[in-house]
């Protein structure tokens, strides 16, 4: 076997050798990017050599001194030097005085009136409560009430703990929770009993993060060990051998955590991100391709991730980040998508400072800056081209990055893993508004069986938007053409080529109807082609589909085609309803809707509806209507 | 793997725990190397485990009285060839 053979030379220990205080730098790269247990051990003897070699750091970065108390079930080494190495190679380079209880005397060292704790005088006091003692003591079989009385017994003995050691030394609490068993026993029965150790346990993590108070942070194990795998983080041997928690993996992911949540005090939070646009918020070249050119929105697999990552930066904005772009394009070319692409989540409104010229980025990160009166250092900016990150890391290194992945379908996972978003502590004023949403939602719970399906439509909080047919959507408006049967007045399958001409005549009224509700966006869910003739509008193709039934959407259209017929003056609407086999659904839409039936053949249904005397429905729908894109592009002159 | 190659590796994990240089001998024991404790061991172990690919059973490290006892254990562990 030869492959453990000699590792190649570091380039670390020559930059350690030489002097070079961008070892550091490196040093925090190498550790972003260690996998394992021993890589990152291996880099933490690296960085104690270079610090009893007093080499240098750079002006600015030299680490702030810390004390931290580790206290728990578990003996606490190798976890201190992980989190030692992690805290000092951080963004924000800490440097830990530790203090390490014995092992399993937690409960008697935060307790002990005078102890070692308080006198140590820590910044942050880290617990790792024993799991041996988070299990239910009597059969599966006792009562859940029992059971489950248990469990909060449990984490309010915790949690109070957790709270004396704050009050004896004045430090935030950092609270590890409880891995989840790996082991299959009891088989599936785990879920049905309160006492098994899968439950019991979760019943206590889960009132661990919900009730504790905010000088309280939650250290996961759960989530971690369920990231890393539970049969991964779990080590027998490690733990009879020498009292560890988990695996030796396992515990390098706990230290990386503990050491993130140790510094996340430290930093402010995140406040802007900056965009690119090209190839960042969809696929192409806006000023090569065009808007009909870019890929974006669900007719395809890979506009859809583009506009997953669109959508994850409108959920970043209500959390009350602030959005901003900074492009390499012309003004006007940049911001038409934003204006006229129906698939485009974002829009201009929500960009508070949008940048689109041929100058450096770090000029328009600088400008954006200035604008919103932030620091540079609250800001986080995202491309996919490694060359303009690079720069903007050299001009301005106190921006975080994020290098998108080259694969689109990745990227909504790798911004959520770069950690720069988290969420650290809820303002006073977000506290205030979840607790109305709390009690607003038990309000709720208890009314459910009174509520009528209006208030269930309300609830549902629905936005629609109505546009006339463009060219971006003509494929998915096709599609929708070949596979609707159900909701389908007339099944007239227009293909392509025969949609795209009618977008420019004017006896045709085309639209599309989009829909989202508090639950997700439906998308594109309703189309309709109406002919003018003479005085009457009539209804060529109407069709939706069956996710959306009973949302209201009907009268919308309903409510559409008044409108337009109204615009241009006509005096009736003329429905048509031709049966097949599987159209049965909407045989009586038209009356349901208040057209009065005037033709009644086997093959053919026709409606009528004089627009003067009709009313349009209320709805709890909110719609909005969208501009068509320029038809033209103006000639230049 | 020749029993030397095997020191050859140790040499590695050695230089990868200790921050003074420590040269591996068969002779070599805890005793004589100060940063050598009961914590280092852990790591020291879990290295070993890592770069030979192998795993040792509960109690088979405590059994060890020298670096060569040790060496010989990892020589047990590994795949016998073909």
């Amino acid at each position: 076997m030869t492959n453990v053979g000699r590792a190649p030379d570091n380039p670390l220990h020559s930059k350690l050798k030489s002097g070079d205080i961008s070892f550091w730098d490196d040093l925090r790269s190498a550790t972003d990017a260690a996998k394992t247990f021993s890589e990152i051990l291996a880099l933490s003897t690296l960085r104690r050599r270079a610090l009893h070699l007093k080499l240098d750091r750079k002006p600015g970065t030299n680490p702030r001194p810390i004390k931290l108390a580790l206290l728990g079930g578990y003996t606490p080494y190798p976890l201190t030097e992980l989190v030692s190495h992690f805290l000092m190679t951080s963004r924000s380079p800490v440097d830990a005085q530790l203090h390490v209880g014995e092992f399993d005397n937690y409960a008697a060292e935060i307790m002990e009136p005078d102890g070692e704790l308080a006198a140590f005088k820590p910044d942050v006091v880290i617990i790792l409560p024993a799991v041996a003692r988070c299990r239910y003591d009597g059969p599966l079989s006792d009562p859940q009430d029992a059971q489950r009385a248990q469990a909060a017994k449990t984490a309010t003995d915790l949690l109070q703990l957790a709270d004396l050691a704050h009050q004896k030394t004045g430090a935030p609490v950092l609270l590890a929770n409880f891995p989840l068993p790996a082991g299959r026993d009891p088989g599936a029965f785990r879920v049905r009993s309160a006492g098994s150790d899968w439950t019991f346990r979760k019943l206590v993590n889960l009132q661990l993060g919900l009730e504790a108070p905010s000088h309280i942070t939650l250290c996961d194990f759960e989530y971690l060990s369920a990231r890393r795998g539970i049969t991964e983080s779990r080590d027998d041997r490690a733990w009879f051998q020498s009292k560890q928690f988990g695996s030796a993996d396992f515990v390098a992911d706990c230290a990386r955590e503990i050491a993130h949540l140790t510094t996340a005090r430290l930093r402010g939070p995140k406040k802007v991100v900056v965009l690119d646009l090209d190839n960042t918020l969809w696929g192409g070249v806006i000023g090569d391709d065009g808007v009909d050119g870019i890929v974006l929105g669900d007719v395809d697999a890979t506009g859809q991730a583009y506009k997953a990552v669109q959508k994850l930066m409108l959920e970043f904005k209500a959390r009350g980040l602030l959005l901003a772009v900074a492009s390499k394009n012309d003004l006007d070319k940049a911001v038409e998508p934003f204006k006229t692409h129906p698939e485009m989540v974002l829009r201009v409104e929500d960009i508070v400072s949008f940048q689109a010229n041929w100058g450096p980025k770090p000029d328009s990160l600088r400008t954006i800056a200035h604008e919103l009166g932030l620091g540079l250092d609250s800001f986080v900016f995202i491309d996919d081209n490694p060359a303009e990150i690079e720069h903007v890391r050299q001009v301005l290194p106190e921006v975080d990055c994020i290098l998108l992945d080259e694969d689109p379908a990745r990227r909504v996972l790798q911004i959520q893993d770069s950690r720069l978003f988290d969420i650290t502590s809820l303002t006073a004023e977000d506290a205030k508004r979840s607790e109305q949403y709390r009690v607003a939602a038990q309000r709720q719970s208890l009314q459910l069986e009174t509520r009528t399906y209006d208030d269930y439509l309300i609830s549902l909080t629905m936005s629609g938007e109505i546009s006339p047919f463009n060219s971006v959507d003509i494929p998915r408006i096709a599609q929708l053409i070949a596979r609707s049967n159900q909701f389908n007045l007339t099944t007239i399958r227009r293909q392509e080529p025969e949609l795209i001409p009618l977008m420019n005549d004017a006896s045709q009224l085309t639209f599309t109807v989009r829909l989202q509700d508090r639950f997700g966006d439906y998308g594109l869910i309703a189309i309709v082609i109406a002919t003018i003739r003479g005085e009457e509008l009539v209804v060529d193709t109407w069709l939706m589909s069956c996710r959306v039934l009973k949302r209201q959407v009907e009268e919308e259209v309903f409510n559409e085609l008044l409108r337009l017929a109204r615009g241009k003056g006509l005096a009736r609407i003329r429905g048509v309803y031709i049966p097949t086999v599987k159209n049965g659904m909407v045989r009586d839409l038209y009356t349901t809707l208040g057209f009065a039936l005037s033709l009644d053949e086997p093959e053919r249904r026709e409606f009528v509806l004089d627009t003067a005397a009709a009313k349009p429905f209320q709805t709890r729908i909110a719609i909005a209507h969208r501009e068509s894109p320029p038809k033209e592009k103006p000639v230049a002159a | 793997m020749q029993r030397d190659q095997v020191f050859v590796e140790l040499q590695a994990v050695f230089d990868q725990v200790f921050l003074e240089p420590v040269t591996v001998t068969p002779e070599l024991s805890a005793a004589e190397v100060d940063e050598w404790t009961s914590l280092t061991h852990v790591a020291l172990i879990l290295g070993i485990e890592e770069r030979f690919k192998i795993r040792f059973r509960l109690g088979e490290i405590e059994a060890t009285q020298k670096l060569g006892d040790l060496a010989d254990l990892i020589i047990r562990h590994l795949p016998t060839k073909g």
